[in-house]
């Protein structure tokens, strides 16, 4: 009977996620890093709700109102790009916010991503051993989300660069979250197996 | 609730606005332009259509073909369905005299729908002196027009064609493009006959402009049901103008048009009747007061109101004299007529971009100074 070896083999996949789970518990347990993913995970989330429209300033600049919509259920109301409906209009001072439940949670997800990322990339510089370049795409994998943002007829980001649309580049914009997602996950596996916590 | 529309009221309405001579909401046989209706189209509830279609610039399936996603599904910009208003004083807290409105003016008052709550809803399915309504706005055109809807009510698409807005009627289905106010087959109901809706006169002016003139008004409330920023419009500004609708910007999608005998974003009043389409740029018609055209071989007059800064549009069969005088246009004999009171027979003429125009109707005749 062959002996066996008591550590279990693991697949690259496996390492990458183990790799990155390590890294991510060595990053929670840094203030400095803590500080990093919470500043990076807030900033995208006010960028990207600005991007969808569902922040502004240019409220009026009074006290704290919240409007509620008469029909809940729009919330579940798709708008198009992962857009979802709002249920409320929540203004204090110059800002107004639209209460978009599933925008909410789509943009807390991904900018945890890209928090993550940006903690790992930033342990992976401080760490003695140098981990390479390509720490720097998780930042860059949360740009394609950011341009998703619709306004009601096509997206707004073709106005700002001046682009035409078309039936091709409107059905192209549907997968920039989506793409943004997938780019995100891969960065963070890549990054997080670069991190040594044996080494913080 | 939906009110039913009598034949006796829409008789009384018709005495009533020819008697007046300056309300836009016409009914049954007492359209704007005096093209003679039908009733209840081609079912019971679908809106109310006329015998005669409106010119189309393709074939009506190849209109279906052209249509694009705007990016919104079906009904994803919601329609306004049950509009409340506010009077001049409370929405003068919130509006800028240099908005832009729509206005209507009816035997029961005046009503104006601020530009920036139409943007992020396009369809306003109300109900005016008792007949229903829809009041539509699409931005990437920049039309404003008043349709009636009968039983049912409008909503948005979803789709475009020459960056137009696609409304549908929840009866039936069917497609209508606004600026062609014209049934196509579309992929909800494919049966269709093509027939046009009827279409009443809006008025695109500022807010200081149609407060002055219609003090009382009633003005459509923010309160709309929903949960929208009403500061915000998506694609720029008209006050000042920018972004989307700056001169000289692009339109969102490929357009039908390519007439650069005008910039696209250009403002036209334009007016079209089954015979044909005219045009008249506004700068030009602001500047000269009263300009001569022709609209199917016939003569036409487009008149400018300075008050309100919008114009209208009149067939001058006889090619009577008219002069602008202190805001008033004198006719031979002296006696003075307010704009959008002249002794013709006015035609349905609305702003449009000059792309948008050009695209739906590329024959039309256009009135500019070089």
């Amino acid at each position: 009977m062959p002996a066996t070896d008591p550590t279990p083999a693991v697949t690259g996949d496996e390492g990458a996620l183990a790799g990155t789970a390590a890294a991510l518990r060595a990053a929670a347990g840094r203030w400095d890093s803590s500080a990093v993913f919470l500043l990076a995970t807030v900033g995208y989330l006010v960028v990207y709700l600005a991007t969808v429209g569902d922040l502004a300033l240019f409220g009026s600049g009074g006290a704290l109102t919240v409007r509620v919509a008469d029909d809940l259920s729009r919330a579940l109301t798709g708008l198009g790009f992962f857009r979802f409906g709002a249920i409320a209009v929540v203004t204090v001072g110059p800002v107004t916010y639209l209460l978009s439940p599933l925008n909410l949670l789509l943009a807390l997800f991904l900018a945890g991503l890209v928090g993550a990322n940006v903690a790992l990339t930033y342990l992976g510089l401080i760490q003695p051993r140098a981990c390479g370049l390509e720490s720097s795409t998780g930042i860059l994998a949360g740009l394609p989300a950011l341009l998703s943002g619709a306004a009601c007829c096509g997206p707004t980001i073709l106005l700002v660069v001046g682009i035409q649309a078309s039936a091709t580049l409107v059905t192209g914009f549907q997968l920039l979250v989506p793409v943004a997602v997938a780019m995100l996950v891969a960065s963070l596996l890549l990054v997080g197996r670069q991190v040594d916590p044996a080494l913080l | 609730m939906k009110r039913p529309v009598t034949r006796r009221a829409v008789l009384g309405a018709l005495g009533a606005a020819s008697l007046a001579g300056c309300t836009e909401l016409g009914t049954g046989g007492a359209r704007v332009d005096g093209r003679p209706t039908t009733s209840g189209g081609t079912g019971g509830t679908s809106p109310p259509t006329v015998t005669d279609h409106l010119p189309l610039p393709m074939e009506p399936s190849s209109l279906r073909s052209e249509a694009v996603s705007g990016g919104p599904p079906k009904d994803g910009i919601p329609s306004i369905d049950d509009p409340s208003f506010i009077s001049a004083g409370e929405a003068s807290n919130w509006l800028d005299p240099g908005d832009p409105v729509f206005g209507l003016v009816t035997d029961g008052g005046a009503k104006a729908y601020p530009q920036s709550i139409l943007v992020l809803h396009e369809i306003c399915n109300d109900v005016v002196d008792g007949q229903p309504v829809s009041v539509t706005y699409c931005p990437l055109t920049g039309t404003a027009m008043g349709f009636e809807r009968g039983e049912t009510t409008f909503g948005v698409s979803g789709r475009l064609v020459n960056n137009n807005l696609i409304m549908y009627d929840r009866a039936t289905e069917t497609w209508w493009p606004q600026v062609l106010a014209t049934a196509i087959p579309g992929p909800w109901n494919d049966s269709y006959t093509t027939r046009s809706l009827e279409e009443f006169r809006l008025v695109w002016t500022t807010w200081k402009r149609w407060s002055n003139r219609h003090p009382e008004t009633e003005v459509l409330s923010r309160d709309t049901g929903f949960a929208k920023n009403y500061e915000r419009d998506p694609y720029g500004s008209y006050n000042p103008r920018r972004g989307y609708y700056r001169p000289g910007s692009s339109p969102m999608f490929t357009s039908f048009s390519d007439d650069d005998r005008l910039e696209e974003k250009t403002v036209v009043i334009g007016t079209r009747t089954p015979e044909g389409a005219a045009a008249f740029e506004k700068d030009t018609l602001r500047a000269q007061g009263l300009v001569a055209g022709e609209l199917g071989g016939e003569p036409i007059l487009a008149v400018h109101d300075p008050a309100l800064d919008t114009g209208y549009v009149y067939r001058n069969p006889e090619g009577r004299q008219f002069e602008h005088r202190d805001g008033q246009v004198v006719d031979a004999s002296g006696t003075a007529h307010r704009p959008a009171a002249l002794p013709l027979e006015r035609t349905l003429a609305f702003d449009a971009m000059w792309f948008a125009w050009s695209g739906f109707y590329p024959e039309t005749n256009l009135y500019a100074s070089d």
